[in-house]
């Protein structure tokens, strides 16, 4: 029989064995399960969208045992919630680096069992905003099955190091994995604020294409803004003096064309800072200092 | 290397192939069997063949032959053909099947000529004894067509019999069921075809 399709066999076995010990159900919903990974001593990281109640959360052991846990904090940006399981005595999940990950590479995609299910790298790319508002330091786009409560568990390289958690919240036309950086830097912050703080103007912006005199009598290098459509009154925006009506061009002097320029310009280190805000209101040119303030928890 | 793990694959394809017959079922449907004995055991879907069958071997002879053995609840059928020695299967062990394992699926989806799928074990329930009911639960892609064909492990062994798909995860009887299955068959033909199961005695032969 042919060795090189027998050894990868095996490899593809042995990393589930090995990844394996470190994964477990995650029952903070009704009906299916998610999936969790032990990603340091009592800490377990999940999917945010799988968390459905915020009380009374379990998780389960790969051999079975139910043991109590409790949530620490969530990010739904990222599609991260962090669990506290004072009690668990499985291995932590071995890392490998998410930044070596190529596409083509064969990875496994695990579930609470442990289940499996396997494919490809099927694109990386560069630093993203998540129709949630979180960012995601790198993009990995996978080409594998996740079955339904796999969300939350572990991106596995053919060694059997955690490379990601996978979600299926985040996009909706393939699987994405969440990489090691972007999951150690919030679930550090979950831990120690219970979230992820995260700038906030209180408006609500839709990109528009300014005509080219306007343009270029408010000397703009650019053809593109983003229109005021609403206005939170208390907001910092609001505070500031911003109108319904008034287009954003630039913020410190970066030109802002999408709304995702906007989450970009307002990381949580941003919360208490001035911006200055290049805007057009009827015709003219002017700049408004806005404070940067914190975007309210989400209602649910 | 590289070269290698195509060969390999291409290799195991093959062999696949040749133990994998279409079979159509009188008033049931078409799906895939396996030679299970070089006697000319076949088996394949209950759900596929129940009573009467056509079986057509890879090098197309055609068989139209009766159903010697179903069991429905296990979706299992045995069918006999009278072709001289054929080419079986080397079967594995589906208890000792691990999650990650690769797996090959073989079959005649939509009627047309043998596929190959490639995937892994997707899950191994853990039971205190052996039971009928458990699968093989693989992910890998698998149609209608592959029902009763053969899913296979990396030796190229047949480890089960391609049944279903629930959730999205393809299921196989185990070949430790088929295995019972047969001797099941066995015995009842040497019964007489009583077709029951016994109760722990049996007639002198």
């Amino acid at each position: 029989m042919d060795s090189t399709l027998l050894s990868l066999s095996d490899n593809l076995a042995g990393a589930v064995a090995r990844a394996g010990r470190a994964v477990v159900a995650v029952n903070a919903r009704r009906r299916v399960s998610s999936t969790g990974v032990h990603w340091r001593p009592g800490v377990v990281v999940t999917a945010d969208h799988t968390v459905r109640m915020e009380e009374e959360i379990t998780i389960t052991r790969p051999d079975g045992r139910p043991l109590p846990a409790a949530l620490a904090g969530r990010d739904p940006g990222t599609d991260l919630a962090v669990l506290r399981v004072p009690d668990l005595d499985l291995p932590v999940a071995e890392l490998g680096d998410t930044g070596s990950c190529k596409v083509g590479h064969i990875v496994l995609a695990l579930g609470a069992g442990p289940s499996a299910s396997w494919g490809v790298v099927s694109a990386v790319g560069g630093r993203w905003h998540t129709w949630r508002g979180g960012e995601v330091d790198r993009l990995v786009r996978l080409d594998l099955v996740l079955y339904p409560g796999f969300s939350g568990g572990p991106l596995v390289d053919i060694d059997g190091r955690v490379i990601g958690i996978n979600t299926s919240g985040l996009s909706r036309v393939t699987p994405v994995a969440i990489p090691l950086a972007t999951v150690s830097r919030v679930s550090d912050e979950l831990l120690t604020r219970g979230r992820v703080a995260r700038g906030y103007l209180g408006l609500a912006l839709h990109p528009v294409r300014l005509p080219e005199a306007l343009a270029r009598a408010v000397g703009l290098a650019t053809r593109t803004g983003l229109v005021v459509v609403n206005v939170e009154a208390d907001g910092p925006a609001g505070k500031a003096g911003l109108l319904l009506g008034d287009v954003l061009v630039a913020l410190d002097g970066n030109a802002v064309g999408e709304t995702d320029d906007i989450q970009a310009a307002l990381g949580s280190q941003r919360v208490g800072s001035t911006v200055r805000a290049h805007i057009i209101r009827a015709g003219m040119s002017s700049q408004v200092e806005i404070t940067v303030g914190e975007r309210p928890p989400r209602r649910r | 290397m590289h070269s290698s793990l195509a060969e390999g694959l291409a290799g195991l394809a093959e062999r696949i192939r040749q133990i994998t017959v279409r079979v159509h079922g009188r008033g049931s449907g078409h799906g895939s069997g396996v030679i299970w004995r070089p006697d000319g055991h076949i088996v394949t879907s209950a759900h596929v063949a129940s009573r009467l069958a056509t079986v057509v071997l890879s090098d197309d002879r055609a068989f139209e032959t009766a159903v010697i053995a179903c069991d429905p609840e296990r979706d299992l059928a045995a069918i006999k053909v009278d072709a001289g020695p054929l080419p079986a299967a080397a079967i594995g062990d589906s208890d000792a099947l691990r999650v990650g394992d690769m797996v090959f699926a073989v079959g005649h989806p939509f009627g047309g000529t043998g596929t190959l799928t490639a995937g892994i074990v997707h899950r191994v329930r853990r039971r205190d004894g052996p039971s009928d009911r458990r699968w093989v639960e693989a992910d890998v892609h698998v149609a209608p067509g592959n029902s009763g064909g053969p899913l296979v492990d990396a030796h190229g062994r047949v480890i089960g019999i391609n049944a279903m798909v629930a959730g999205g995860v393809a299921l196989a009887v185990p070949s430790n069921v088929v295995e019972r299955f047969l001797s099941d068959a066995d015995a009842r033909a040497r019964l007489g075809g009583a077709g029951r199961p016994g109760v722990g005695h049996r007639r002198p032969a």
